[in-house]
């Protein structure tokens, strides 16, 4: 439209000659450079330590060392494969399942609105419980879900004892649980869009699919790009939700990458060892994040 | 052509039933667990496990328990106040960097944003031991200002981030048709674009919030017994060997209420938010 | 008179000011159970007699390492007293004050070695130096259902089938053959530990040790893998005999499933720790209240043994309040003490109130820790206890649940021992 030839606009400066954009982005930044610049730079350098958190006096300076060592650990890999698998199956799911729950509740009446509050529950319940509760379901004598599985023919079994299954469990507790994480955020930008396109995609007739694909999706891409990406940023360090569901068995067949952290940091003591997984963990998001945001999301407003 | 206008009469009938059977189906399925929480909390430990998830003979004796262990209620309080506080910071400061980052055009633009998902993305594991020396030298251990400031350097890039999808879905006119009426750059993103991005901020509030209301490493370490907050409290609730049931359920259900409250209360701007955004379609 | 009363007030309160010697204050970090509760519930009293303001830190036992591991160091620490469970005490050591340099005490008296259970005092040694004192006897003990053993239609009937007569089992054959009769009757006749945690390694260290090998033994400051192969196999083959008997889920059963089993009377005899004997005995939340024996664990084939897990107070090195800190350790210590919260759920260490008859008839359990207690058996005793215990039951695991065959494992296991021995 003809709001383009304007856009040198933005230049206006009217913070006393500092250029807009900074006023807008110094208190981020200051606040969350103060509080973490140190803990991040100590990080690094602990990750460049053979350090047994008992010892501290007696560290031992090895640079890459525990980089070299890690990529020999068969337990890290493993670790690493798992926690891989995991994003890789749960997130599209909880992706899913979110988006066309959102187009299903994008409805008016309170019935609805309550529906959708409801469903948040359990992103909000403590990690910790629903961990134990998925325990508790899983049980093979009380549980609920065993006592389902039984009626279903597959008899009474120890089902956490089983490694595939516990990790599929794993997989399905988080699913339960963080699904309505995609579901709010994508009904949020659902609710953003101008009407006619929702309208439009009222259920009706086969033409249903193909507005979602065609219309609906594309629009929405940005948002479920940015909900993926947050949700990516928390699933890589899943953690207290497994350690009590599992433990990280049987064996280590849900050895999540942050539970093998964990362990080498706060079992094993090695926190220079378990500095330099923090590293590689870094890395790895970055560079998964910029796979997947880059093209997506825009950092710049629509024009006209 | 009847039957035709018939079958679409009809479906136009039955397809808000569909609807509403499936949604209450989708509703049952993710209330299940969350049903054996909240009921497990009104049971005896025996019962939770003996007589499976359909015995039903409520007792209060759990609720009794917690509400009576003062150290739980002094780190609700504390929760409480962390998770408001540092929410606040965050969606203020972290609402304005997303602004910058999407309706400006300049250098570095990419690595700064970049730079606070970096921040987010590092392990808390790896941070709590760093951060642990820096409070205690700095005397903000064991203090709610503490764990106030070690939430936002999580929820900070977490709002920034969130936010990027909802501001630069707003398109330029408006901001443009405000400067020509002569409106200041701060009044540009406080008056305009504020309610406009209002269902991202309810979702940006609400998950901050949720953030700093459930996080355990930090309030560990860096807390002892004035600022502890609820969730380790409740993490001492899972014994030194064998959770207590009761006593952990009724906790944990104790602790969803005030995000959904937060949530129900904040629902109504998603709507208006609606409103606001449906001018522009 | 109101007058007198005032002034008496006044003086009392100036009394217990000055009377007492200390004006400080001291911070103690500790797990978080019914024994520290009960403990916590006593600090006024301390306090009162003292004059010194005690900061009692409870947390999840799960997290009590990390937390002293990143609060306590050579030449800083944010707490006067800690509390170690008892494998942990080598890779702490260095950071402690070794026992016999801890201060006499003005108002409790430091109490002499002696009045400890037998071998609770070694859970606080590491190198030849107590590191600190342990400050409960916490050791497997054996709970058997009474009514069970003393039913005559059971009684009868196991006679007559195994020629001797039912009761709490004394040895690994009779608790096979109750374990199995039972089973028979359509109860458990066990219940396991498989959980991939710590318990889990306990379980195989008793079994290796009541058919007499260690998988790693200390000689003269050195430390080596001793596992027997041949009698490690019998162990585990004993432990999947008894699986036999266990309920559904056996492979996957930690403590809540345990306790949940036990006080259903779905069980007839486990071993258990006694911090969790008042769940059992709670008849609010449990079916076999008041119906079970406490004794030593059954005599293996090669010897009787118990797992000792105690709990040891220890004051960092680093400490400014050291002597209020020890009196502090001799008033949780001491007899008096005991006495008054004992009621409140406070497990001791020391020998006379294990034995006090009148603790016992309310708590059975007192004397079958004391019995226990001589029995003990340490886990293994160095540095990287962690890691060994890792190994330990990641491979007792995949044997008793068929994963892997009992001679594989025990090789496996031996040869990843060997390996971190000789890191």
């Amino acid at each position: 439209m003809n709001s383009t030839s304007l856009s040198g606009s933005k230049k206006v400066k009217n913070f006393g000659g500092a250029s807009p954009h900074w006023f807008f982005l110094t208190p981020a930044l200051v606040i969350v450079f103060a509080i973490l610049i140190f803990p991040v730079i100590y990080s690094l350098y602990m990750s460049t330590f053979d350090w047994h958190l008992f010892y501290s006096a007696e560290r031992k300076f090895i640079g890459l060392g525990n980089f070299f060592q890690l990529f020999k650990d068969r337990e890290f890999l493993h670790s690493l494969w798992l926690q891989f698998g995991f994003v890789v199956i749960a997130l599209p799911i909880e992706t899913v399942i979110g988006f066309f729950v959102a187009l299903l509740l994008n409805r008016d009446g309170k019935f609805y609105a309550v529906v959708r509050s409801l469903l948040l529950l359990p992103v909000f319940i403590l990690p910790v419980i629903s961990g134990l509760t998925w325990r508790l379901l899983l049980q093979p004598e009380y549980g609920m879900v065993s006592f389902f599985l039984e009626k279903l023919g597959f008899g009474i079994k120890a089902w956490l004892a089983e490694p595939d299954f516990a990790y599929g469990m794993v997989i399905v507790q988080d699913v339960w649980r963080m699904w309505p994480f995609m579901f709010m955020f994508i009904y949020a930008g659902l609710t953003g869009l101008p009407r006619e396109i929702i309208e439009a995609a009222e259920i009706d007739g086969a033409s249903f699919w193909t507005k979602v694909f065609k219309v609906i999706l594309p629009q929405l891409r940005p948002t479920i790009a940015t909900a993926f990406l947050l949700r990516l940023v928390d699933a890589l360090r899943i953690f207290s939700e497994v350690y009590v569901m599992t433990g990280g068995g049987p064996g280590n067949a849900t050895m999540l990458l942050s539970l093998y952290i964990n362990k080498q940091a706060f079992e094993f003591f090695n926190i220079g060892y378990a500095a330099s997984m923090g590293v590689v963990l870094l890395i790895l998001a970055l560079f998964l994040s910029f796979f997947i945001v880059r093209g997506n999301v825009k950092f710049e407003g629509e024009r006209g | 052509m009847k039957t035709n206008q018939s079958v679409k009469r009809l479906r136009k009938k039955l397809i808000p039933f569909l609807i509403l059977i499936v949604s209450l189906f989708v509703l049952m399925i993710e209330l299940m667990p969350i049903m054996v929480v909240v009921t497990s909390g009104f049971k005896r430990d025996i019962d939770i496990w003996a007589r499976g998830p359909f015995y039903f003979k409520p007792t209060l004796e759990s609720y009794k328990q917690v509400l009576s262990n003062r150290d739980f209620l002094l780190s609700l309080k504390n929760s409480l106040v962390v998770g408001l506080i540092s929410t606040a910071i965050s969606i203020i400061v972290g609402s304005m960097a997303s602004y910058g980052l999407t309706r400006y055009v300049f250098k570095f633009k990419e690595i700064i944003a970049y730079t606070f998902l970096g921040f987010r993305m590092i392990p808390q594991i790896s941070l709590v031991i760093p951060l642990y020396v820096m409070f205690n030298y700095l005397k903000l251990r064991d203090t709610l200002t503490g764990i106030v400031l070690a939430h936002v350097s999580f929820n900070i890039p977490y709002v920034v981030w969130l936010l990027l999808p909802f501001f630069a879905a707003v398109p330029r006119d408006y901001e443009e048709a405000a400067r020509v009426d002569g409106a200041t750059e701060n009044q540009v993103f406080w008056r305009i674009f504020f309610p406009l991005v209002s269902p991202g901020l309810v979702v940006a509030s609400v998950f901050a919030f949720l953030m700093s209301w459930n996080e355990f490493l930090y309030a560990l370490i860096l807390t002892s017994v004035n600022a502890r907050t609820a969730p380790v409290a409740v993490n001492g609730l899972l014994g030194q060997y064998a959770p207590k049931w009761g006593q952990l359920t009724a906790a944990g259900t104790i602790m969803l209420i005030p995000v959904f409250v937060i949530t129900l209360t904040l629902q109504k701007y998603i709507i208006k938010g609606l409103i606001s955004g449906g001018i522009k379609g | 008179m109101k007058r007198v009363f005032l002034v008496l007030w006044l003086v009392s309160i100036f009394a217990v000011v000055f009377a007492a010697p200390y004006n400080t204050t001291i911070k103690v970090l500790a797990w978080d159970d019914a024994l520290t509760q009960a403990l916590k519930s006593g600090i006024p009293d301390f306090e009162k007699a003292t004059g010194i303001k005690v900061i009692l830190e409870l947390i999840p036992s799960g997290n009590l390492l990390q937390k002293i591991g990143v609060s306590v160091s050579v030449d800083k620490t944010d707490y006067d007293l800690v509390t170690v469970d008892e494998p942990f005490i080598p890779a702490l050591a260095h950071l402690m004050l070794p026992f016999d340099r801890w201060s006499m005490g003005k108002i409790y008296k430091k109490p002499n070695l002696s009045v400890f259970a037998p071998n609770a005092f070694e859970a606080a040694q590491w190198g030849g130096v107590f590191v600190g004192m342990p400050i409960n006897a916490n050791v497997y003990i054996w709970i058997t259902r009474k009514d069970l053993v003393n039913d005559p239609k059971y009684r009868n009937e196991f006679k007559s089938k195994y020629g001797y007569d039912l009761g709490v089992p004394k040895t690994f054959k009779e608790l096979r053959d109750m374990a199995e009769f039972f089973h028979s009757k359509g109860i458990y006749g066990f219940a396991p530990f498989t959980k991939q945690t710590e318990g889990s390694t306990a379980e195989a260290i008793f079994m290796f040790e009541s058919f007499g090998t260690s998988p790693l033994t200390v000689q003269g400051g050195k430390v080596i893998v001793s596992l027997d192969e041949k009698k490690a196999v019998e162990a585990i083959n004993f432990y999947k005999e008894l699986l036999k008997f266990s309920p559904p889920g056996a492979l996957d059963m930690g403590h809540s499933e345990r306790i949940a089993a036990f006080n259903q009377g779905k069980v007839f005899t486990m071993f258990q720790w006694p911090a969790l004997v008042p769940q059992h005995e709670d008849p609010n939340n449990s079916l076999v209240a008041g119906k079970i024996i406490y004794s030593a664990p059954p005599v293996g084939p090669a010897k009787g043994a118990a797992i000792r897990g105690c709990w040891v107070l220890a004051m960092p090195n680093a400490s400014k309040n050291k002597e209020a800190a020890a009196e502090f350790a001799y008033w949780w210590a001491s007899y008096e003490t005991g006495q008054n919260l004992i009621p409140k759920g406070f497990t001791p260490a020391r020998s006379d109130l294990l034995l006090n008859p009148t603790y016992n008839k309310e708590r059975p359990w007192f004397k079958a820790i004391f019995d226990s207690m001589k029995n003990a058996v340490a886990r293994p005793r160095f540095t990287k206890y962690p890691e060994a215990s890792q190994i330990i039951r990641n491979y007792w695991l995949a044997a008793i649940s068929g994963k892997m065959s009992p001679e594989e494992a025990v090789r496996k296991m031996k040869d990843e021992l060997n390996e971190l021995v000789g890191k």
